[in-house]
């Protein structure tokens, strides 16, 4: 075949005008390509995305196209493979270089037109400048990494405040003189406890909820460790099912249970050395049931007896604060405490239902 | 031991959980000694040879963390007990020396004491 002089359109075998149109309108850089790689026709998009001057380009062969960045070996060898049929390229990256500007990341596709006449085997090569969405991804998981890492020092800074504060009140714990000073400092000391656990649990957690199952029974681990001197005589049996909730709602439950499990373990068993206390949570959709019980003396008679578990009005705050109602009843032997939530309890005039 | 009490050393930066960690020793009814980084550590350790048990943080600044100093105080001075306490919720005790106990904070002080009761008195003959 005779050279085709540059910039004239090669006449021996035309483009139907709708391929050629179809191909300058692409949405995607695409450019049209003879099966010796001289190009017929470019999309808009690829001039534009590329800055090469499309009266330039038709009958121009790839590699001299723009200032020569297009003669890239790969690429070229890969059009090769893809006109003979042996291959076809599919979102193969590569990198363009051009002088004075940065280096572009390409994804190129080609495939190989054949309509069965030998003589005009086509390649389309759709190429898409993907530089930018990588530095954004990248970014993204530079932003991942810092944010886990941030996580991991407010998580340890937390750790050590909660440390500091139980440290200061078991100090001062120690040095007191008075018996009832001392049982406020160490409630005040088990109540910082009970909020670190939920810390700790949260610290591990995926979804930001809170297992009560897991919380509860540390708690109780911990309150046993440190109030009771034989388990074999007292014991804290804790039941709980899958309820997983948020921090705040567990910080309130963990705050309740420190309050019941403390007052009954003063003022149950009093009277019996061996005693029994459970801690019970159960929920179905928006309603949850929490109970502590013991088998111990039981509620005081008459009505201005004080209310254990209640005297310090926490629980009953807490319980509010949660939409609960708080219910004490005999367990004979013992007392039962309930906190109750039931979802569609409109406990506010104002508002919609739940 | 240290004119029959127990001697533990108390490794931890942050001044205020030192000296928390120093009263709950004393509390105990050991002799306290305090550093605040794995250096003056093991400055401690080369100047005296009483010392029963070490207490150490882990995150402290310096050469070595909690985890390296518990690993080199294995081996220059094997009968030395191990306990090490850390902010992380979780760490395989896997990675410390063997018989040393972790606590992840905020610890409770009588697991502690019970935890420095329970080593030290395996090794009374």
């Amino acid at each position: 075949m005779r050279a085709i002089p540059v910039k004239k359109v090669p006449t021996a075998h035309p483009e139907a005008a709708s391929t050629l149109a179809v191909v300058v309108s692409s949405n995607e850089p695409l450019l049209f390509l003879t099966e010796d790689q001289t190009v017929i026709a470019a999309s808009s998009s690829f001039c534009q995305a590329f800055e090469i001057d499309p009266a330039t380009i038709p009958g121009r062969r790839l590699r001299d196209i723009g200032s020569g960045e297009w003669g890239l070996p790969k690429l070229t060898s890969l059009l090769k493979a893809t006109a003979s049929g042996s291959a076809q390229i599919d979102a193969y990256e590569i990198d363009l270089e051009r002088p004075s500007q940065a280096a572009r990341r390409l994804v190129v596709n080609a495939r190989r037109l054949d309509d069965g006449d030998k003589q005009r085997v086509r390649l389309l090569l759709a190429v898409t400048d993907v530089t930018d969405m990588r530095a954004e991804a990248r970014l993204k998981d530079d932003l991942v990494r810092d944010k886990a890492i941030l996580m991991q020092e407010v998580q340890h800074r937390v750790a050590n405040s909660l440390q500091i504060i139980a440290s200061v009140l078991m100090q001062s714990a120690r040095r007191v003189q008075s018996e009832e000073a001392r049982g406020h400092l160490h409630n005040a000391h088990h109540r910082v406890m009970s909020i670190a656990a939920v810390q700790k649990q949260l610290s591990t957690s995926k979804a930001g909820k809170v297992e009560l199952r897991t919380y509860f029974t540390q708690l109780c681990e911990s309150l046993g460790a440190s109030m009771i001197a034989d388990t074999d005589q007292l014991s804290l049996a804790v039941t709980v099912d899958d309820s997983a909730v948020d921090a705040d709602v567990s910080i309130s439950l963990g705050l309740i249970v420190t309050e019941l499990v403390i007052n009954a373990l003063k003022h149950a068993f009093t009277d019996q050395s061996k005693g029994r206390i459970a801690i019970d949570y159960s929920s179905t959709g928006k309603d949850w049931t929490l109970s502590v019980s013991d088998n111990g003396v039981g509620l005081p008679t008459g009505d201005d007896a004080p209310k254990p578990g209640l005297g310090t009005g926490i629980v009953e705050a807490l319980a509010r604060n949660l939409d609960g109602t708080l219910t004490l009843s005999d367990a004979n032997p013992g007392t039962v405490v309930t906190v109750s939530h039931r979802g569609a309890q409109q406990r506010h005039a104002s508002g919609p239902a739940a | 031991m240290f004119k029959g009490e127990a001697v533990i050393l108390i490794v931890e930066d942050n001044t205020i959980i030192r000296m928390s960690a120093v009263d709950l020793v004393q509390s105990a009814g050991y002799l306290a000694l305090e550093a605040r980084c794995a250096d003056e550590a093991i400055y401690i350790l080369e100047s005296r040879d009483d010392i029963d048990l070490v207490f150490t943080d882990v995150q402290m600044p310096g050469t070595m963390d909690g985890i390296k100093l518990s690993h080199y105080i294995r081996e220059r001075w094997p009968p030395v007990k191990l306990i090490v306490a850390s902010g992380k919720a979780i760490l395989e005790e896997s990675s410390l020396p063997q018989g040393s106990r972790y606590f992840s904070k905020p610890y409770n002080d009588h697991a502690i004491a019970d935890a420095i009761g329970r080593m030290l008195s395996k090794d009374a003959c």
